[in-house]
């Protein structure tokens, strides 16, 4: 059994054997074969070798977007993503946002009348936090259409989407109310 | 907004729209579940459990050679059938109960139906865990020992379809228990005709319209984004088990029970779960059984995980429905004959609660007006994956079939369906037309213009070739206080801090329905008179069986006032013991003493007070601990009504269905969490169009093998398919009790499918009555494939 063993091929040097990941500011370094196997996804590895699990893996097969993290400013599937892949990129999961960050208060927070909670069991939120916190970045005033489109790819079994869109709109208010400060 | 609710009693907290108290935990990502708190990094000497899955529909191990796989390092055990841990196992079903009361093994709702063995040689459907389990270092090297275990297999005819499992000939599955795969009868739900009021022949005969009608409801699964999951250590003879059952103090019971050990000896912790829906319902599921005997065996802590493909465990029971129903030409309905085949799948577990219990209640409390009323029922073995308990058991299936009949029947008599059901049902302690019913059905359809409804495929064309339709259902609640009796006692306790805060008892397995925001906002409403507002109260989010206090569980939205009600008393205890400190510290009896909004004073001397917080003070600086156990009330108050009314557009050129817009009425007796009821409402409709338009199970019928175990194959909505979503609360019934609540987190799900199924018959004039409605079911009933 070899999983479980460094890297013995020759011609792979004791260097590359090693991947550099910066995740929420901190430079982390594992070597592959020991630390962490090639196949290991990069969910696995921040779950279960750094123990950040506000990441979910829930389908494992990139459907529901409860592993999203960014990763150079985009969000991506961590399921889907090798660990090896990572290698000397910049990672930001939910534990890296600040505690009162825009995007988690609007989700914690959402109680407008007539959408209900932005969640439920919770287990899904923050994939969506994440997602959301990739896409303002990029479009910080989206039309209700545009909010849509870009949670698609992430699902909520409890179903609060519509108490999620809603949360958007607010963190998207509460992120240009910030800006326009001195 | 117009949306809001009139609230039958103005109360400080409760019925308020707010956020949830775990909102900001769940949001930033530090609510932790046990897929989280038993990570590799915090426990370095893990194993991890993977079980063999039957590759077959029906087979039977003849042989199973192990000794390769034992060897592959890093496998630490591995169990067989063939071992004495499990072949000394007593054979058991899945889901003891329905998760209201709790069970022993002697005690468990379907005795005459233990089908399951633990790990044992004979497999029944694809993905069966049978034969062998193995405990490794890494879930990778558990995988690989598996596919190292040679089997020798004999594979043996199967079957899919419960009609064909009923004839003569078909394969016999559990021949210890029924000779022709029909399901034996038990107490509970009873015999085959297990409700016979009347002559229902005698009434047709004498109706003046008659109809026959035919539903089939599919295997819905419950899709909970938190795989099942489970973590057992042993230290000497003492079992902890980490769980995300939705109820600590069965699952206990059931490890105590299996593993023939003292229940002081189990301990069972259950934190936050990311969903439930129903699942296994109590959970009394065999890997806790294998994972815990691992456990002793290799003296580390064992995992066992769900993957995604091994979570489709077990799902809502298909249903085969038929009806028959007759009235009087003036809608006055005489005669209701009701007959269905249920797909028990693999085990019985609780099909027989899907196709009786829940029917039963149902007559009770809708059909009492109706003379004539006969139902039969017959659930049968098959290979496939076996049905157990989803949210809305048993009354999704019943509506689908129901809420068809009561349109046809409207449409053959000429009448408007609303005016047809508010004449005939409700339940029998009240005169029809029922007031809950009244309220929701005359409130969804002024929001729906129901007065606009086009005759069936008779609205104009949009697009071409896109045509609209509307429809609605409606069905009785189901978890009123009275129907809660079974349960036993509920407890719960308010711990009063010398500072003034509060450490509230009740504990409840928090698994999204949000009864935590409702326990505390009740604590608070009940403490208002010591002047304690939410945030002075803390909430545990982890269920310890070693805590003291037996849980109650999620079934329903019910915890949200079943705690809430006892807390009333725990409240009242409080109340005395400062009143006490008060007449001590004033010098006077107690009934000299006001206690209000924080404040002590004596009633003869407003002026002469102080602050409940000064006079804890001066106590002995013991916390005051009051603690409450009662039974729900169990006056009759019949039951509140829900209904969904539901727009859709349907592609007459592709098949496709779009839901434009939902509306969904529920009379709560009280809104105890607005917010909160307000996310079920809306969040239910997530299973409710995936149920009746994207999700299913396929199986390949020559080899009866699932084909979408996975969810980019078995589709679950996303926001980019769900319609606008109305929710609308109504406090009309009033039940026993302080508050007089009733659940709705099942109801929410259980009208949509039949909503939608009747809009789309309004919108194309031919009616799919087979969930889901896909695309080729619609080009089909258009003649168009």
């Amino acid at each position: 059994m070899t999983l479980q063993q460094p890297c013995k091929d020759p011609r792979v040097s004791a260097e590359d054997r090693i991947i550099r990941l910066k995740v929420n500011g901190v430079w982390h370094e594992f070597y592959v074969g020991h630390d962490i196997e090639e196949a290991d996804t990069l969910a696995y590895l921040l779950r279960e070798k750094l123990g950040l699990s506000g990441l979910k893996v829930a389908c494992d097969d990139g459907a529901c977007g409860a592993c999203t993290v960014i990763l150079n400013g985009e969000a991506v599937l961590s399921c889907m993503t090798l660990a090896v892949d990572a290698d000397g990129q910049d990672i930001l999961t939910i534990e890296g946002l600040p505690k009162d960050d825009p995007v988690i208060a609007a989700f914690a927070e959402q109680s407008e009348p007539g959408y209900g909670t932005a969640m439920q069991c919770g287990y899904c939120t923050p994939g969506f936090v994440m997602t959301v916190k990739a896409f303002l970045n990029e479009n910080p005033n989206p039309t209700a259409q545009e909010i849509k489109d870009a949670l698609s790819g992430n699902i909520c079994r409890c179903g609060c989407y519509a108490a999620i869109a809603k949360s958007v709109e607010h963190a998207a208010e509460k992120i240009s109310r910030q800006a326009s400060k001195p | 907004m117009s949306n809001q609710f009139k609230r039958r009693v103005n109360r400080k907290y409760l019925g308020t729209y707010r956020p949830r108290i775990d909102g900001w935990e769940k949001a930033s990502g530090r609510a932790e579940f046990i897929d989280d708190m038993t990570l590799k990094c915090r426990l370095p000497n893990i194993l991890y459990a993977k079980a063999l899955h039957s590759p077959y529909p029906h087979a039977i191990i003849k042989n199973i050679d192990i000794s390769k796989a034992e060897k592959l390092p890093g496998v630490e055990a591995i169990l067989t059938y063939k071992d004495l841990e499990i072949v000394s196992l007593k054979p058991m079903n899945a889901g003891w109960t329905d998760g209201v009361d709790t069970v022993s093994y002697e005690r468990m709702m379907w005795k005459k139906l233990r089908d399951r063995r633990i790990l044992g040689s004979h497999a029944f459907w694809v993905g069966d865990e049978v034969g062998a389990v193995v405990a490794a270092k890494s879930e990778r090297i558990g995988e690989e020992a598996l596919r190292l275990i040679k089997v020798e297999w004999e594979v043996l005819p199967f079957v899919l379809d419960p009609i064909e499992s009923m004839q003569p000939g078909a394969p016999v599955l559990h021949p210890e228990l029924s000779q022709n795969n029909i399901l034996p009868a038990e107490p509970i739900g009873g015999a085959d005709v297990f409700v016979n009021i009347g002559d229902v022949e005698r009434g047709f005969t004498e109706a003046d319209i008659n109809i026959e009608v035919k539903a089939i409801y599919h295997n819905a699964t419950q899709g909970s984004l938190d795989n099942w999951c489970c973590l057992a250590s042993w230290k000497d003879d003492q079992l902890t088990v980490w769980s995300n059952s939705y109820e600590a103090d069965q699952t206990r019971m059931f490890l105590s029970e299996m593993l023939v050990i003292p229940q002081n000896k189990v301990r069972v912790i259950s934190p936050f779960v990311g969903g439930q829906f129903g699942r296994g319902d109590t959970g009394e599921d065999p890997f806790f059984i294998y994972t815990a005997l691992l456990a002793k065996r290799t003296g580390s802590p064992v995992k066992f995980k769900h993957t995604r493909r091994e979570s489709f465990h077990n799902t809502r029971q298909p249903i085969i429905y038929t009806c028959k129903m007759g009235s009087g030409k003036d809608g006055t309905i005489s005669s209701s004959y009701f007959k269905s085949i249920g797909n028990a799948g693999a085990y019985a577990d609780h099909t027989c609660f899907a196709t009786k219990f829940v029917p039963q209640e149902i007559v009770e409390v809708s059909f009492a007006h109706i003379p004539n009323v006969k139902m039969e029922s017959y659930a049968v073995y098959t290979n496939k994956i076996p049905g157990c308990m989803m949210r809305g058991v048993g009354n999704n299936q019943f509506n689908l079939i129901f809420g068809l009949a009561v349109d046809a029947l409207a449409e053959k008599l000429g009448m408007d369906p609303i005016e047809l059901a508010l004449k005939n049902f409700g339940h029998k302690w009240e005169k029809l037309p029922d007031k809950s019913l009244e309220a929701v059905l005359h409130e969804g359809a002024r929001r729906i213009g129901w007065d606009k409804r086009h005759k069936p495929g008779k609205g104009r064309t949009y697009d071409g070739s896109k045509k609209r339709g509307i429809g609605f259902s409606f069905h009785p609640g189901w978890h009123a206080a009275w129907q809660e009796q079974r349960r036993g006692t509920i407890q719960a306790g308010i711990k009063l801090n010398p500072d003034g805060t509060v450490v509230l008892l009740a504990p409840t397995v928090e698994c999204g329905p949000g009864s935590n925001t409702c326990n505390v906002l009740s604590c608070a409403e009940a403490l208002s008179f010591l002047g304690v507002k939410p945030k002075d109260i803390s909430w545990t989010s982890t269920v310890d069986t070693d805590s003291g206090l037996k849980d109650t569980v999620q079934t329903d939205s019910a915890v949200s006032y079943l705690q809430s009600e006892v807390l009333v008393e725990a409240a009242a205890k409080i109340r005395g013991e400062v009143m006490k400190l008060a007449a001590k510290h004033f010098k006077v009896s107690r009934d000299q003493i006001v206690i209000e909004d924080g404040i002590v004073c004596l009633k003869a001397q407003v002026k002469k007070s102080i602050t409940v917080k000064k006079l804890l003070q001066k106590g002995d600086l013991v916390p005051i601990v009051a603690m409450a156990s009662s039974r729900p009330h169990n006056r009759k108050t019949g039951v509140p009504y829900q209904a969904t009314f539901a727009e859709v557009e349907v592609d007459t050129a592709t098949g496709q269905t779009q839901v434009l817009r939902m509306i969904i009425l529920n009379d709560c007796g009280t809104v105890m969490f607005a917010s909160g009821a307000e996310a079920q409402q809306c969040g239910g409709q997530c299973m409710t169009v995936g149920e009746s338009l994207l999700e299913e199970i396929v199986y390949d019928e020559k080899t009866g093998v699932p084909l979408d175990f996975n969810w980019v194959e078995y589709k679950i909505p996303t926001i980019a398919d769900m319609p606008k979503v109305e929710p609308v609360l109504f406090e009309v019934w009033k039940g026993a009790g302080e508050y007089g609540a009733c659940g709705i987190g099942e109801g929410v799900v259980t009208c949509g499918p039949r909503a939608i199924a009747n809009a789309i018959y309004n919108a194309i004039g031919v009616r799919i009555d087979d969930i889901p409605i896909t695309p080729d079911k619609i080009l089909k009933a258009l003649g168009r494939i």
